[in-house]
Parts: structure tokens; C-alpha cells; sequence
């Protein structure tokens, strides 16, 4: 149905179309994502996109900012029609959007985040900071931001986060802006602030389009409103025509099918009571009783909390406040699997990444959480699992009905099926389904309802919660209903509507007057749940304490350290053994100085000690062929950039994983250098200008101090201050943010493998220099741990715990001293290494320990 | 619905495609190996198969467990320094007169602790796994400098036949008509085949590797699965360290680190073997043989060390182009 309901009134201002979408469908494998959509955006109007969760907004916002392609149709922008390949072709068209959930990178500041993909550059793209911190400040003040352009988004609130992204799109001085859900995550404060600059915006000629489930807002602040409806438009109206409620029966749209297979069920005593239960600043206090037999609605948006709750119920998000009581006992479970003891199973909202294992069959999903069930002595005992599964793909008309498909080629409603079905086998009681029928065909929907009812049948109680209001309705006994982190509405049953529910979702909790326009407005003796008032701990205060001490926890240890060494060795601190330990530290500098450059983009380098020793060797050749420094340091640089465009292109062009891809140029690096100097020593002799390098000194200074003062200089300026620099940490730290900006990954990723490789190329030429030629043992791989060991280290001095080359710097010559102080206090040089590998994990440790995570290497 | 088959052009000549996709990668293998063969005959020799046979199990044994901890997108640098150690720890045992039982026990006890700490430090602490090994393999290589003052070699075939003979038996002798390496080695890959195929641990280990977000809702213990692997890779490392010790009645101390390297080429080459490219035990087993001929035949040909690198190298780097390419069709 695509009929558009033309408003033709006479005072209407004959506005001409700015943006005009002419049939446009987009179709994902097994869902209609939109289809014959056609609508047109007046110059300089506000304009709001409605509709329920999978009704389309996103992915017509994604087609006109140019994320996504249309399947059919033509977008017209002045009434050019024109086909958008990437986001940077929309901005260049000056189509604007702050997206729903800000993708920012968050180790980067305001004005850098602001300018990313869009930067004000000198010649030479050196970045004009001045000009766009000034732009950034104003864009900032004219959103009401209090903090300043400088001001890492790492340390900014979500709310502060979401002006940054608006002021980000508005020094793009924009034709059109699109805002997606702007304020899920404002207070009103915050919101009523930006409905100002929104109004201004307009004043000043912008159209804007706006998406947004709260409806007050919408009412107040739009023009024109377009409601969609499972992937179509149903109508386009002016705001004035139209009221919250009309609006809410457009979004709705149908009664309740015969689609729900609801049964009165004998409801039993409580099983579940939860109260003031609350989770950091997504859940406020919630209340609430759960009992057997009873199928209990949660309805809310995203972002209400709903989520919060039911992972905070099973132990996998911390609770700040609040208790459970599980059949009359508390109930605190520290995680998942001890929630599962108790009796919780949890059906998670995204299935794909959270409820199936993709990679694993039908069988083993179905019995993956009560897998000790069927074994023994640790062995699965593969005829009782078959059976049980074979049960369960019958119960659930799991289709194909194979035990050994793979679950990554289901369909959307047979893998939920699964996701619910391991549940079945044991003999959880309290269930908790987060959006269980998102994405799924209808047939599959009426078999998960039936399995509900099931299992509500059966003496459990299950929580059901849905932003899909007419589910919601159809299928449950009480429902509560969820807004901003509480409960703001609680309805008995047979009381609520679609309509009612969507209401109470989509207004604010301290809303009191219902509508009186609205036939759909809740009854007045409706009892609101009033949240308990919880005290939740300052996340914000936790953050800032451990950052100081991520931050500066490791130069004072570094300090203690060397103060203790100079206690311990006074000739520590002699001007002497200083500069001796500086000569030796500069040479791992550099090998630890490139090695940075390439983890900022482009990964990982498991070959950078070894490319090194092979440049190394290159140069210790060419300087005994006699054919002199420069081309000894041409060489070097050659091959070093020749390595880091093949480890680019292992990377890019096929796909391996940086890991593998440089673990194997390590290989073929130490193959290479074997097979150049014949497992001999290179070793050279009165080559006075060459040596130089490596062991010169200017007055009392060694020469390769100043080199390596110089590189880094040189490479803090390409990194910190060029374009380049800044989209090289962009890709490396949040790919997904850089490529919304239209910052593709393959070309930055490139020049990190590149100019790293340049310089760990060079850094072997030093050591030939410093060594006075090149030695037969393959240190490869001790290369590299020091180098990762002064990286690593070194990135815990900066405020943002990014890798950079100060960092690195002062990391290995602090670790040369380390070395060096440890064998004037009579520590045998043998323990070195162990203890540079112990000060490697430490400085690691200190960084990870809170995050809770487990050591995976995602980077395969 | 089933017409559909005619709009594909030609069926048979799609299945050869498809069938060299899955058996190409060996069917390579056995080339490379058969220019061996053809070049230097004696590669083919009873004997010498059981030469490479025995080199391999060492490599295998370590790799199985390297295996077992990148399943679970872990992974251990540290498993030829651990190997090394163990190696090293039987030695001194044996020199300093110590029963024979001792110098296999305390060696994989020593095995076991080196996993339990790498358990804690990725699993319950969360380092990542490629920073905490390499530190792990660099602290235990201190120890070994310091315990041989200088990396001195531990030599046992000088010592007397009655002291060394029943600790050399494992690497020297035979166990019935086969060599007690290789019966070791069959023993531990068994064993490995069952524990990754038939019990809970593996299975939690799959959904680990694959998705640990959703193992962990579903309530699985993922610290004590990762862990587990850990531990795993420090016993087996251990073992191979013992074996390798008592293959060549000498510990130098470095002496097992290039195993690392061979390890993980065994580890990737495997992931030809599966038709998903994905790791798996019996790969592992053909990839350790795969190394094995080749550095024999490389050996056989008079081509050292370098070229044995150079082309590890190379294949790591073939076999995940070509496992790219599978998971991509």
C-alpha cells in the first residue's frame, strides 16, 4: 500500500522539494526491507519518520546518507536524481545524519572527532587545528555543550556524546540533517535544548528530518510527519492534521489477528519478585512480580532498559541496586551459568551474535547450555543428545529437520526456534524472552507463542519482552510497560491495547495529563508502578579514578624503579653510563617506533623484529661489497617499505588475518636472511662514516639519540597533526565510526604497514651501524617482544591509553635502563628477558583487568 | 522447484572445481612431497620414513595443543620455550641422579604450572593471549639462562648406558616392531582425537572459538574452558620437551624454539585439510608430517635452515589464501 494522503491546503507554503524518494525498495536476503516507498521532503521543513521497530526508517535513512544501495527507485536531490555510492557522496550533496548511537572514536577528541573525513588541512595535509578547534567550539556552543572541543569523547557522557555528534554534523553545514533517535539519551532538560537548535536550524533554511519513537516530542516540533508500516509508506501528512492517536493507528495498523494462540492458564503463587532492581543509568528501579503460569509483557523502545533488566536478572551485567527473590529465596547470580542453576534461561534480543553459536549444528545448539545432562565423566553421550535434539526439532517443526545442518544457514525463525528450544531440555522455570520474533516469519512466530504457553502450562513463569506491542497484547497476562530505565505503566490483563501500549511507551514517564483528543489514552484508575529511588554509583567517578591510575600508575612505578636502581648503583646517574644507556636503548627505539606505526592501523606485525635483522644483514652486505652508506640506507629503506606492502596487501587483498599474514612474512623474513648470510656473521671493519651512525657522537651526545629524537619527532607530527595521521588512528581504533565518515579501511591501513616497515627497515641499517655488522643469531623474535613490551608500555602514559610514538619512545629507553640499572645493582643480564616479559604482561594487566574479558585474540 | 539445476552450466566440471577446492591444497602436498621422491629416492626409504616419522612426533605432540588453545582463538607462544624447559629439567634429573620416573613427572608437573599461570593470566585476568605467552615464553627462558648458567648444553649421552638407558628408552628404542616416539605419538594423538570429538570440554571449547558472547549467556564457564586449553598446551609442550630430550640424549638450552614456528606452520597447514578451513586435530597431524617430509627432503637436497623458514612461511601464508577462498564461495 503506498497510497500517500496529499494534504493540498491552500495556506501551505509552496515549498519546493529538496529530497523526493520515487519507489524505492531494498530487499536483505529473506526480508523485504522496503518497498514502493515514495515521498518528497520540502526545503525547509522539519520532518518526521514514524513507525514501529522493522518498519523501515533506518534503512531508508541508510539509503538516502548512501550506507546502503536501493534495490529499485531513484532518490532526487533538487530534483536531480542521483545515486549515492558511499556516505561521502551524501555529504557532498550536503546531507548531513547523527547517527542513533554516535559512532565516535572514543581515544580521539571533540574537534578531531568533529573534522574526521572532513578535515581542514594546510598544504601538505597538515591539519589547521586552530581553525577547526574554533569551528568545533562554536559548533559546540551552538548546541549548548559545556565541555570543551579538547575534550576526549572517552570522557564524555552519552548525552554529551550525542551534541559532539551533532555539532559534528553541523560544521558540515548541512542542506539536510538527519537526526535518528536523537533523544533516547537525553534528559528533558538536554532534549527541550535541542528541540531549540533543531527550530533555529530550520529558521535557517536546513531541512531536517527527524526520526524519533517519542511521539509528544515529534507533535511539537515537526511539520510534516510520514509513517511507515512493514517496509511500506502508509501516509504523509501535515502534523496539524493529524493527532497522536491517529498517529499511533497508523503505525499500529491492524486489529489483533487470530495470530496469537492465547490460553487462560491457571496462574499460580509468585515465582519471581524483583525490586528496585537497577543497572547503571539504563535501569532506574524497576518492580515487579513474576508468577507461575503467568506470561508477564515487558513493552518498551529500545533503549527503555528492557535488555538491562533481563541481563541484570541472569548475572551478566552487574546490579547497582535492588534485590530478586527467586521462590521466596534471594537470588543474586554471578553469572549466566549460575543463573542457570537456579532455574533462568534467557533468550537473548540478537540472536545472531548472542542466542546461536553460527558455527556449530542444530544438534549441538540445542543441547549446548544443558550439555552435562547427556554426558559422563566429561563424555557426551551422543545416542541420549541425538535423541533429545531429534525430540526437539520435532516439538518445534525445526525445518530442514537435519541435525547436522550448520545453524549459520537457518532461517531467522528456525534459528530462534533453537535458541528457545535448548532452553526446553532442562528444567529452568523462569524464562526471560528478549524480542524473541524480531526478523522472524509469521509461521515461526505463532510456534514460539505455542511454546510459551507451553512452558507457562507447565509451571514456569515466563517474561516477555517486545517492542512489537500488538505481540505484546495478543500473547500476554499483565504487562508492564518500560520507559527511560522504569516501569511507568503496569496494565492487568485483557486492559491493554497496540495503541495504549505504545502510548505509554513512547511518552514520558512524569507525563500527566493523557491526551484528550485520544480515544486510546489509558484508563485514569490505572495504577503506575512508581520506581524506588535507587542510589547508582557515579560510573563516571569509577572511570576517572582508574584512568589516573592507568595513566600515571606506571611513570611513578617507572620512577620508583629508576630512583631505587640509583640508590642501589650511584653510577647509575653519571652522565657517562646516561648517554651509554640512551645509545643502547635508541637502536630497540626504533624497531619498537615502527612496530607502533603499524598497530595503529594496520593491526599487528609478528614480523617486525625480524624484517629488521633482515635489513640488518642487507646492509652489513652492501657496506662489505663496498658499495657505501647511502646505499646501505636506501636498501634498507626499500625493503622495509617492501615488507609492509606485501604484509598490506596479505591483509587486504586476501583477507588473513594481520596475525597469520605477518606471522608468515616472519617466516619468509627469517628464511631470507639465513639464506643471505649463510648462517655467517656479517661483521664489518673500518667503515668510520657507516659506524657513525650508530656510534657517533655530536659533543657528548650519541649521533643515534638525535636520529631517533628526530623519527619520532617527525612521526608524532604525522601522526597527531595530517590528515593522514589522524585517519590512520581512526580505522585502527573504530572501524566502523571511520567508515560512516566515509574513512575507507584498505588505503590508511596501508600506509600504517608501510611507513612502519620504512621504519623498522631503517632501524636494521642502524643496527648494522651500531653493531658494526650483522650477527648470525636469528633474534627475530626477541626484537619483537621488546619492541611490543615499549609499545604497549608506553601506551598507558597517554590519557586515552592509545599506542603512540612519545610513548613508545620514553617506554624503551626506559627499558634499556631498566637493563642497564639492573646489571650495575648486580642482576644477572640472564634475567633480563624475564624480566622485560614480566614487565609486559604487568603493563598489559593493569589495563585490561577491569574490562572483565578474556584473553582471545581477535585479530585472527 | 527443483529445475533449478538446469541454469547451472556444467554441473561436472563445477564438482571438479569443488573437489580441488577441498583436495588441492593435499594433492599439492603429495606433489611437493613426489619431487622429493623424484629428485632423491632415498626420501622414500623405509628408513627414512621412520626418521621423519619420529622428528614429527615431537612437533606434532606440541602443535596438538597449540591446536587446542587457537581453536579457542587463543593462542601460546609459549609452548617450545615450555617444551625447552621440561627438556632441560629431565636432563638436570637424570645428571644429578635422580630416578628415572622423576625426570618425566616433574617435567610435565612443571608443564602443567607454566599452563595454570597462562590460564590465569588470559582466562580469569584477560591479558591478551598473544602479550601474556610471549612474556611467559620470555620469563621461562630466563629461568632456563639462569639455571644452566649461559644456556650450557645438559649432555647425557656421555654419561654412563645404565644411568640414561631407560630415560633415552622413549626416544631411542623400540616398543615392539615400532619406535616408542611413534607409539607416543599415535597414543597422543588418540587421545586427542577423543577428547576434542566426544567430550563437553570440546564442545564448550567450539562455541567458545566461535561465539563466546553467546556461550556465555547460554551459562557455559568460558575462564575454565580458555583456560583449560592453557593447561592443555603447557602439558603437551612439556611432553614434547621430554621426548625431544630423550630422542637426542642432549638439552640445549633454545635448543626446542625453532618447534614453535614449526608448530605453527603444522597448525595452519592443517586448515587445508578441512573443507571450512578450519583447525582441527587430524589436520594438525598432516601438517606436522607435511613439515616433517619437508624439512627432510629439504635436508636430503643439501638445503638448510633458510629455506626451511622461507617455505613454512610461504605455506602459512598459502594455506590461509586458500582458506580465504573457501570461505568466501
Amino acid at each position: 500500500m503506498t497510497s500517500t494522503i496529499a494534504v493540498a491546503r491552500p495556506e501551505v507554503r509552496l515549498a519546493t522539494p529538496v529530497l523526493e524518494c520515487r519507489n524505492i525498495g531494498k530487499e536483505f536476503p529473506g526480508v523485504v526491507a522496503l518497498s514502493g516507498v515514495s515521498l518528497t521532503i520540502r526545503s525547509g521543513e522539519i520532518h518526521a519518520f514514524l513507525g514501529q521497530n522493522g518498519a523501515g526508517k533506518s534503512t531508508l535513512v541508510k539509503i538516502l546518507t548512501g550506507v546502503y544501495r536501493a534495490d529499485h527507485g531513484d532518490v532526487l536531490v533538487d530534483g536531480e536524481p542521483l545515486r549515492f555510492r558511499d556516505p561521502r557522496d551524501a555529504e557532498a550533496n550536503a546531507i548531513a545524519i547523527v547517527h542513533q548511537d554516535q559512532p565516535l572514536v572514543a581515544q580521539l577528541d571533540v574537534t578531531r572527532n568533529v573534522f574526521l573525513g572532513r578535515e581542514i588541512t594546510r598544504t601538505g595535509g597538515v591539519l589547521d587545528l586552530s581553525t577547526m578547534r574554533a569551528r568545533t567550539a562554536d559548533a559546540l556552543r551552538q548546541v549548548g555543550a559545556t565541555f570543551d572541543a579538547d575534550t576526549l569523547v572517552a570522557e564524555l557522557s552519552v548525552a554529551q556524546r550525542e551534541l559532539a555528534a551533532i555539532a559534528a554534523a553541523l560544521v558540515r553545514k548541512p542542506r539536510i540533517l538527519i537526526l535518528d533517535e536523537p533523544t533516547a539519551s537525553l534528559s528533558d532538560n538536554e532534549a527541550e535544548l535541542l528541540f531549540g537548535i533543531v527550530r533555529s536550524l530550520r529558521d535557517a533554511g536546513v531541512t531536517i528530518i527527524y526520526i524519533s519513537h517519542y511521539l509528544d516530542e515529534v507533535l511539537d516540533l515537526v511539520d510534516r510527519v510520514t509513517v511507515l508500516r512493514d517496509g511500506k509508506l502508509v501516509a504523509t501528512m501535515d502534523v496539524g492534521e493529524t493527532s497522536r492517536a491517529g498517529i499511533v493507528q497508523m503505525m499500529v495498523g491492524r486489529d489483533i489477528e487470530q495470530l496469537y494462540p492465547k490460553e487462560t492458564i491457571a496462574i499460580g503463587e509468585p515465582l519471581l519478585e524483583v525490586r528496585g532492581l537497577a543497572q547503571g543509568n539504563m535501569l532506574r528501579g524497576v518492580d515487579l512480580d513474576v508468577r507461575r503460569g503467568e506470561i508477564f509483557g515487558i513493552a518498551g523502545l529500545m533503549g527503555a532498559g528492557r535488555t538491562e533488566l533481563a541481563l541484570s536478572l541472569i548475572g551478566a551485567l552487574p546490579r547497582s541496586a535492588g534485590s530478586v527473590m527467586l521462590r521466596g529465596e534471594p537470588s543474586s547470580p554471578a553469572s549466566p551459568r549460575a543463573a542457570k542453576r537456579e532455574g533462568f534461561a534467557l533468550i537473548p534480543e540478537d540472536r545472531r551474535h548472542e542466542g546461536l553459536v553460527t558455527d556449530m549444528t542444530v544438534r549441538e545448539n540445542l543441547t549446548l547450555p544443558e550439555l552435562s545432562r547427556f554426558s559422563r565423566f566429561g563424555i557426551i553421550g551422543f545416542r541420549s543428545e541425538r535423541a533429545t535434539a531429534t525430540s526437539l526439532v520435532e516439538r518445534l517443526r525445526i525445518q530442514p529437520p537435519n541435525l547436522s545442518q550448520l545453524t549459520r544457514n537457518l532461517s531467522g525463525g528456525n534459528q530462534q526456534k533453537i535458541v528457545i528450544g535448548r532452553w526446553l531440555a532442562g528444567d529452568a522455570e523462569v524464562f526471560l524472552f528478549d524480542e524473541p520474533t524480531t526478523g522472524v516469519d509469521v509461521g515461526s512466530k505463532v510456534e514460539i507463542y505455542k511454546q510459551m504457553i507451553e512452558l507457562a502450562r507447565r509451571g514456569a513463569a515466563v517474561i516477555f519482552i517486545s517492542s512489537d506491542f500488538e505481540e505484546i497484547a495478543g500473547m500476554s497476562d499483565r504487562i508492564a510497560v518500560m520507559h527511560k530505565g522504569r516501569i511507568n505503566k503496569l496494565f492487568q490483563p485483557g486492559e491493554a491495547t497496540p495503541e495504549t501500549l505504545l502510548y505509554w511507551a513512547s511518552g514520558s514517564a512524569d507525563e500527566v495529563m493523557p491526551n484528550a483528543d485520544a480515544d486510546a489514552s489509558p484508563a485514569d484508575d490505572a495504577a503506575t508502578q512508581m520506581p524506588s529511588a535507587t542510589a547508582i554509583a557515579s560510573g563516571a567517578e569509577m572511570a576517572a579514578s582508574q584512568s589516573f591510575w592507568a595513566r600515571w600508575g606506571t611513570i611513578g612505578g617507572m620512577v620508583v624503579v629508576l630512583t631505587l636502581i640509583a640508590i642501589l648503583a650511584p653510577q647509575f646517574l653519571s652522565l657517562n653510563n646516561i648517554f651509554d644507556v640512551l645509545k643502547q636503548g635508541s637502536v630497540l627505539a626504533f624497531i619498537a617506533l615502527g612496530l607502533t606505526v603499524v598497530l595503529i592501523a594496520g593491526g599487528f606485525d609478528m614480523s617486525a623484529g625480524a624484517v629488521s635483522q633482515f635489513t640488518t644483514n642487507l646492509a652489513a652486505g652492501t657496506m662489505i661489497a663496498g658499495m657505501g652508506s647511502a646505499a646501505a640506507i636506501g636498501l634498507g629503506a626499500l625493503i622495509g617499505l617492501l615488507a609492509g606492502a606485501i604484509n598490506a596487501a596479505l591483509v587486504l587483498v586476501f583477507g588473513m588475518p594481520a596475525f597469520v599474514a605477518t606471522l608468515g612474512a616472519m617466516f619468509v623474513a627469517m628464511g631470507a636472511t639465513l639464506l643471505y648470510n649463510g648462517g655467517q656473521a656479517l661483521t664489518l671493519s673500518n667503515q668510520p662514516s657507516f659506524f657513525f651512525i650508530g656510534q657517533g657522537y655530536i659533543g657528548p651526545v650519541p649521533f643515534v639519540l638525535i636520529l631517533l629524537l628526530l623519527a619520532t619527532a617527525i612521526l608524532h607530527f604525522v601522526l597527531k597533526h595530517t590528515r593522514l595521521g589522524l585517519r590512520m588512528y581512526a580505522v585502527g581504533q573504530n572501524l566502523v565510526a571511520a567508515e560512516l565518515r566515509g574513512v575507507g579501511r584498505a588505503r590508511y591501513a596501508t600506509a600504517s604497514f608501510m611507513i612502519g616497515g620504512l621504519v623498522l627497515g631503517l632501524a636494521g641499517v642502524i643496527l648494522a651501524s651500531y653493531a658494526y655488522g650483522a650477527s648470525a643469531l636469528a633474534t627475530g623474535i626477541d626484537f619483537l617482544i621488546s619492541a611490543l613490551a615499549a609499545a604497549f608500555l608506553g601506551s598507558t602514559f597517554n590519557r586515552a591509553g592509545e599506542l603512540n610514538v612519545v610513548g613508545t619512545l620514553i617506554a624503551a629507553l626506559f627499558l634499556a635502563s631498566l637493563s642497564n640499572g639492573l646489571i650495575l645493582i648486580g642482576i644477572s643480564s640472564q634475567a633480563l628477558p624475564g624480566i622485560q616479559g614480566i614487565v609486559l604482561i604487568l603493563s598489559i594487566a593493569l589495563g585490561v583487568i577491569h574490562k572483565r574479558g578474556i584473553g582471545q585474540v581477535l585479530i585472527f | 522447484m527443483s529445475v533449478s539445476m538446469t541454469s547451472k552450466p556444467h554441473p561436472s566440471s563445477a564438482a571438479v572445481i569443488g573437489l580441488l577446492r577441498d583436495y588441492g591444497a593435499i594433492l599439492g602436498m603429495i606433489a611437493v612431497l613426489s619431487i622429493f621422491w623424484y629428485l632423491k629416492p632415498a626420501f622414500l626409504t623405509t628408513g627414512n620414513i621412520e626418521n621423519v616419522f619420529r622428528q614429527s612426533a615431537i612437533v606434532m605432540i606440541m602443535a596438538l595443543g597449540l591446536t587446542v588453545v587457537m581453536k579457542m582463538r587463543g593462542v601460546d607462544l609459549s609452548i617450545a620455550q615450555t617444551a625447552d624447559a621440561a627438556g632441560l629439567i629431565a636432563a638436570m634429573l637424570i645428571i644429578a641422579g635422580y630416578p628415572v620416573w622423576m625426570a618425566f613427572a616433574i617435567p610435565l608437573l612443571f608443564g602443567l604450572v607454566v599452563g595454570l599461570v597462562n590460564a590465569v593470566l588470559m582466562a580469569y585476568i584477560g591479558v591478551p593471549a598473544i602479550i601474556g605467552t610471549l612474556g611467559m615464553m620470555f620469563v621461562i627462558r630466563s629461568g632456563e639462562l639462569m639455571a644452566t648458567n649461559g644456556a650450557e648444553p645438559q649432555i647425557l649421552f656421555t654419561l654412563p648406558r645404565g644411568v640414561t638407558r631407560n630415560f633415552l628408552w622413549l626416544g631411542q628404542r623400540d616398543f615392539g616392531p615400532i619406535a616408542a616416539l611413534i607409539v607416543l605419538a599415535i597414543a597422543v594423538f588418540l587421545i586427542s582425537f577423543v577428547v576434542m570429538r566426544y567430550t563437553r570440554f570440546a564442545r564448550y571449547a567450539k562455541a567458545v572459538g566461535s561465539n563466546v558472547r553467546a556461550a556465555f549467556l547460554a551459562g557455559i564457564d568460558i575462564r575454565m574452558t580458555f583456560g583449560l586449553g592453557f593447561v592443555i598446551a603447557g602439558v603437551l609442550a612439556a611432553l614434547a620437551g621430554v621426548a625431544l630430550v630423550s630422542r637426542t640424549g642432549i638439552a640445549m638450552p633454545r635448543g626446542a624454539e625453532p618447534f614453535l614456528l614449526d608448530s605453527f606452520a603444522a597448525a595452519y597447514l592443517g586448515t587445508l585439510a578441512s573443507r571450512r578451513g578450519e583447525m582441527s586435530i587430524p589436520g594438525t597431524l598432516m601438517g606436522a608430517l607435511f613439515i616433517g617430509f619437508l624439512g627432510n627432503g629439504l635436508t636430503l637436497l643439501g638445503l638448510g635452515a633458510p629455506y626451511r623458514y622461507a617455505l613454512n612461511g610461504g605455506f602459512i601464508l598459502l594455506a590461509m589464501a586458500i582458506g580465504a577462498l573457501k570461505r568466501r564461495n
